[in-house]
């Protein structure tokens, strides 16, 4: 009994190893209704700090809304919570324009078209469980 | 230890204090309220539950003014409560659009929620949770810019087809001027999108429109061409953060009247973050519509208001306007949530005309008549130009909310006019319409509705400026209640 419980971790971090293969998601976001212009700015975070700007996003793309591209699909994430940030750079710019009191004026949106409160959605809003294959579709405003 | 009947009171109290905030216990009261103690006036903040088709009026009184031909429309709130809690600010309710068209001597009356996200959101959850002018809202608000948030519910515009339903701190809401139904928000520009319109445009004798929109210590100031298309939109800064409801302009200038009512904290509601500073004076920024950028400002001793008459220059130079006038805000803070409540005592004095003079040496003057009166409206063929008449709902009373009476001031003579109809009409802002291919300031209708609470109608009424205090010349009847509304515009 000993031997086991002295390799029990050893088995777990195997297991943590191995569930990148085992236990993917493939993530799709799709932004059906977008208007074929400029990019769509997407991030895929997958904590709660990291989404709400402590760390980097989990994944990230550029869409050529311009020539038609509104989905992107992330293979083979650690299945678990994401939450998706993007925006529609119409202008091409690389920014995120805002108006003369400081308002987005192009058009963005969070998974699970989730609003926030006098600000973006919230993690609780916006997360979402990847498994196999998951599938996103957002409404940028 | 047995628990005693105290310590389980003190619990279940502990428990009701964690799960009732006190916006609850409002909105339960306001609901309430409908069954209890609600005052003679409560049919005028009532809510109303659906869209309401267009229906003939019935000729109770008079006739029809030959040559009157159009649509009144005008907006204003009408769903405050719901299940989940509560409206708890007049100004917080539901827009609704209601069109009073007038044609071949026939009236009809139809009227139509602006179908707003605020609006969806708050259905869907059964519940008022956006925050607004006074209503504190809670953490299911959906607010992911400030036109989620916009109740289109204030005043309106004629934009060809459409018209448009104007807030405060947003967008104008495009609706079919046909079928009142809802379209979209107005972006004017790419850049500008989602920059506050607010509900008081003014005619210029070009055509033109000027318009504001304020956020703090600065304000956009709209200029939009007679096809409501953008001309111009310049942000300027401002001598001090005020609340700014209204502002008005001559056809040389565009005045903002800076109350001393200005944004403290950051906060929600809009009335939390504001302090009243009598002692700051209210400060009168004069700038050249030519070229904003050349300004003037002038002093006068603090006062409040919601609602201020188009102005004028006169020959020397001097500007003069006139305002609805109070001594405080507390109907703004506490008044209208006794309007929501459906009972209670407004607090303060309601606000009587003064006309104000901005002299070309400096000085400012305020003159105060004793004329109690709000809504000032003027002849839209004189806005910007000298003229005399302000027409205005009168006969407020202490302690009760809402006019019941309809009134012309005269500022050459002053003399006042006045038609009461007593305490059993709720009398709306009138419009003032010129008459078919006449001129003189007096040749001119008024046209509005009231609230009649005897007979749980709303009714429209057309009076005769030259005449204001003989009564209405032509009274149709609905055959239903709408709340009373806010402000409204004629479409000839």
């Amino acid at each position: 009994m000993k031997t086991v419980a002295a390799i029990a971790p050893v088995l777990a971090l195997a297991a943590s190893l191995a569930a990148a293969p085992a236990f993917a998601a493939d993530l799709t976001v799709a932004f059906p209704s977008a208007a074929p212009q400029g990019q769509i700015m997407v991030a895929v975070f997958n904590s709660e700090a990291n989404y709400g700007g402590e760390g980097q996003p989990a994944q990230v793309a550029m869409l050529d809304a311009a020539a038609g591209q509104t989905s992107v699909t992330f293979d083979g994430l650690p299945d678990g919570d994401y939450a998706v940030r993007a925006f529609h750079d119409l202008n091409g710019d690389g920014k995120m324009n805002t108006n003369p009191f400081g308002m987005p004026v192009e058009p963005f949106a969070f998974s699970n078209n989730a609003v926030g409160n006098m600000g973006p959605a919230s993690w609780e809003r916006a997360k979402f469980a990847a498994a196999g294959v998951t599938t996103q579709s957002i409404d940028l405003k | 230890m047995t628990p005693s009947r105290r310590s389980f009171l003190m619990g279940a109290a502990a428990l009701s204090a964690a799960v009732a905030t006190p916006e609850m216990v409002r909105a339960a009261a306001a609901l309430d309220a409908v069954a209890a103690t609600k005052a003679d006036w409560a049919l005028a903040t009532q809510d109303i539950e659906g869209d309401i088709a267009r229906r003939t009026m019935r000729l109770v009184h008079g006739r029809a003014p030959a040559g009157l031909q159009g649509a009144l429309y005008r907006n204003g709130p009408a769903k405050f409560r719901r299940p989940g809690g509560s409206a708890t600010h007049w100004f917080d309710g539901d827009g609704m659009m209601r069109a009073f068209r007038i044609q071949d001597g026939q009236a009809t009356l139809e009227a139509r929620f602006a179908d707003t996200p605020k609006r969806r959101t708050e259905t869907e959850l059964g519940a008022v949770v956006t925050p607004g002018f006074g209503t504190k809202g809670d953490a299911r608000a959906r607010i992911g810019s400030n036109d989620d948030a916009n109740a289109a519910n204030t005043a309106v515009m004629v934009a060809g087809d459409q018209i448009w339903a104007l807030w405060e701190a947003g967008s104008p809401l495009a609706l079919s001027a046909s079928d009142l139904s809802t379209q979209g928000f107005v972006t004017l520009r790419d850049d500008l999108k989602g920059m506050p319109f607010q509900a008081h445009p003014r005619y210029a004798s070009d055509g033109s429109i000027w318009n504001v929109g304020s956020a703090g210590g600065q304000a956009v100031i709209w200029h939009l061409r007679p096809d409501r298309s953008l001309s111009d939109a310049q942000v300027v800064p401002l001598p001090r953060a005020s609340y700014m409801h209204d502002f008005t302009a001559t056809d040389r200038h565009v005045i903002l009247v800076l109350q001393p009512w200005v944004f403290a904290t950051h906060a929600m509601p809009v009335t939390a973050g504001l302090a009243w500073r009598p002692e700051m004076g209210t400060q009168v920024l004069v700038l050249d519509k030519d070229d904003l950028s050349k300004r003037r400002l002038y002093e006068l001793p603090g006062f409040f208001h919601f609602h201020l008459g188009d102005a004028w220059a006169e020959r020397d130079g001097a500007i003069r306007f006139d305002v609805a006038a109070s001594a405080d805000p507390r109907f703004a803070v506490d008044g209208a949530r006794v309007l929501v409540d459906g009972h209670g005592v407004v607090p303060g004095d309601p606000a009587k005309l003064a006309l104000i003079t901005l002299r070309p040496d400096g000085r400012a003057d305020m003159t105060y008549s004793d004329v109690v009166g709000e809504f000032p409206k003027a002849d839209p063929r004189r806005a910007g130009l000298k003229r005399s008449l302000t027409a205005h709902t009168s006969g407020e009373t202490r302690g009760r909310p809402l006019p019941t009476g309809l009134a012309v001031h005269d500022w050459d003579s002053g003399r006042s006019h006045a038609f009461e109809f007593g305490m059993h009409q709720v009398v709306e802002e009138a419009v003032f319409v010129p008459k078919p291919g006449a001129t003189a300031e007096r040749d001119a209708w008024l046209v509005g509705p009231s609230v009649n609470l005897k007979e749980g109608r709303t009714e429209l009424h057309v009076f005769d400026v030259a005449r204001v205090e003989d009564g209405p010349v032509a009274t149709w009847q609905a055959d239903t209640a709408l709340p009373a509304g806010f402000h409204g515009v004629w479409a000839g």
